[in-house]
């Protein structure tokens, strides 16, 4: 065998090997099961807002008309793969009565109530909002659809949730954790792979098209001074150039080196804390709180799983933990299950 | 760093059955859709290419359906200035109301206030505007689109206030320099603003 055709199959096995890994070792769905609480509850706040000026959004006399939707939507020939239930609702009352069924939807959801089918009503329906308000939406919007979609194709409601305590009544006793499963890793690695594509991607617009701002280290002062954004004043950072300067070039490489640095189990810890100033920072002082609060939601999807039961311990988890550590009997606790950040050593990619 | 892939002969039974629950069928199945979304979600943030062309052509339905076509261009490539809209109502017993998009006194919440900004600042971010170096930016003239769009907010607005006649302006508002703002510059500095207008529009009659 020549060297090449070797080093060919040792690649070849090294990435079918590492694909199943990745993709197909079974993981708690502890982290993914936080992750439905918290983006469950951000995606029923999102729709509990429209609710203070629905008729004015959804409504048949709304912004955004039938006309100019399909400026954005449609080609000019027609073609348009966008849909939405909104479109064919124009009474206000069945408007309501839609949207407080959605609400209902959304609350289950977070709540983990029938998980597996809200979850799906869930993306669709967040979906159905965005499509008939284009022109009205934001990055919040796009994570949101994000996650929910990603949601729904794991156990989302396996842990804390409505679910969970309704089958532990009926089994008269608490239940030992859910166990690991595929499914479970799948939806938890399709989170971090797109958020490691937005952060890539945003970074890589910021530097598009010539210097920029981002690029001179000005950027946050533009975003920090917009008064429109401006929620909390700090433009006293003018007196402080290199701050500024300081600020904008650590998130432009933070953001650049995210999709890289967030695998290596110890960078990944830095990566992550590194996200909550950037995140807190654009929810508090440029009043985005829920596209700052949701990015971080999206980054919950690194957290180990065996890190967010050991914060999440309930008392009544430590007495099913109790009553199911008999090791003859067959059942893996989810605790067992080596964390995703753990499973490997050195630089290799969760 | 030590093998960072061992051979597969060389691991423990269990790690294999850990990897092997689902069988060859469904993994390469499951892969191969996988590997197409993995694709789907690079097409969104696309740099303009014949590759990026072809890929978003394919990828449209798939895309468009499931929201998924986005750049993730978060203030990039510069955080740029702000656009208001500002209006004045007319009313059948010749009373006036101004209002503006958006308005913090107003838009409670504030994300119900960033859905009102997110209106006018849908209005510079039509592909399809035409930009005549001739004129100053006040007098540049809307495209298209951006015209049914306005027509769309006018509508609303005359709807909503039951109003009789509506004159829309777009305002931009630049965000200063910090030597500026050492200088003594307020943030809402009256030259901060420039107005163009988006046109007067009447109600129709039923």
């Amino acid at each position: 065998m020549t060297p090449v055709n070797d080093y060919l199959r040792r690649l070849a096995a090294a990435a079918h090997d590492g694909w199943n890994r990745f993709w197909f070792t079974p993981a708690d769905p502890a982290t993914l099961s936080l992750i439905r609480l918290a983006a469950g509850a951000m995606l029923f706040y999102t729709h509990l807002v429209w609710t203070l000026d629905l008729e004015a959004f959804y409504g048949p006399h709304s912004w955004v008309g039938p006309a100019a939707a399909t400026t954005v939507l449609r080609d000019p020939d027609g073609t348009g793969y966008t849909w939405s239930h909104f479109w064919l609702i124009q009474d206000t009352a069945v408007l309501w009565a839609a949207h407080l069924a959605a609400l209902v939807v959304f609350a289950m959801f977070m709540l983990g109530w029938f998980t597996r089918l809200t979850s799906v009503l869930a993306y669709l329906l967040a979906v159905a909002y965005i499509h008939r308000v284009p022109g009205a939406l934001f990055g919040l919007d796009q994570i949101n659809a994000m996650l929910a979609m990603y949601l729904m194709l794991g156990p989302s409601g396996a842990a804390w949730s409505l679910d969970r305590l309704w089958a532990a009544r009926r089994a008269g006793r608490p239940l030992p954790p859910a166990e690991p499963s595929v499914s479970a890793n799948l939806a938890i690695r399709l989170i971090q792979l797109h958020m490691c594509v937005i952060y890539f991607y945003a970074a890589l617009s910021k530097m598009h098209g010539g210097p920029t701002t981002w690029w001179s280290g000005e950027a946050i002062w533009y975003a920090i001074a917009n008064l429109e954004y401006q929620s909390w004043d700090i433009t006293w950072l003018a007196r402080w150039p290199l701050s500024i300067a300081l600020i904008t070039q650590v998130t432009l490489y933070w953001e650049l080196s995210f999709c890289v640095l967030v695998w290596p189990r110890l960078a990944r810890p830095l990566m992550l804390v590194m996200a909550v100033p950037v995140h807190l920072g654009i929810a508090l002082c440029m009043g985005m709180i829920t596209f700052g609060l949701v990015m971080l939601i999206g980054c919950l999807s690194f957290v180990p799983p065996d890190l967010v039961r050991r914060l999440l311990r309930f008392p009544s988890d430590r007495r099913a933990g109790q009553a199911h550590s008999d090791p003859g009997s067959g059942v893996r606790s989810a605790t067992a299950c080596p964390p995703l950040a753990d499973r490997r050593v050195g630089t290799e990619k969760q | 760093m030590g093998a960072q892939t061992k051979p597969a002969s060389s691991r423990s039974a269990g790690q294999l059955d850990a990897w092997h629950r689902w069988g060859p069928a469904r993994r390469a199945v499951v892969s191969g859709l996988l590997l197409a979304h993995l694709l789907a979600i690079q097409v969104g943030p696309r740099s303009p290419s014949i590759l990026s062309d072809v890929m978003r052509q394919f990828y449209r339905p798939y895309l468009d359906a499931a929201y998924l076509d986005h750049g993730y261009k978060f203030f990039a490539p510069e955080p740029g200035p702000s656009h208001l809209i500002r209006y004045e109502l007319e009313f059948a017993d010749g009373s006036r109301l101004e209002g503006r998009l958006p308005d913090r006194a107003r838009h409670w919440p504030r994300l119900l206030y960033h859905r009102h900004f997110m209106l006018s600042e849908f209005m510079p971010q039509f592909g399809d505007q035409v930009w005549d170096p001739r004129l100053p930016w006040q007098e540049q003239l809307f495209s298209p689109a951006q015209q049914t769009y306005i027509r769309s907010y006018a509508s609303h607005l005359l709807e909503e206030h039951d109003a009789r006649r509506v004159t829309l302006y777009l305002v931009q508002h630049r965000v200063p320099d910090p030597a500026e703002v050492l200088g003594g510059l307020a943030l809402d500095d009256p030259s901060l603003y420039r107005t163009r207008p988006m046109g007067s529009f009447e109600r129709q009659r039923r």
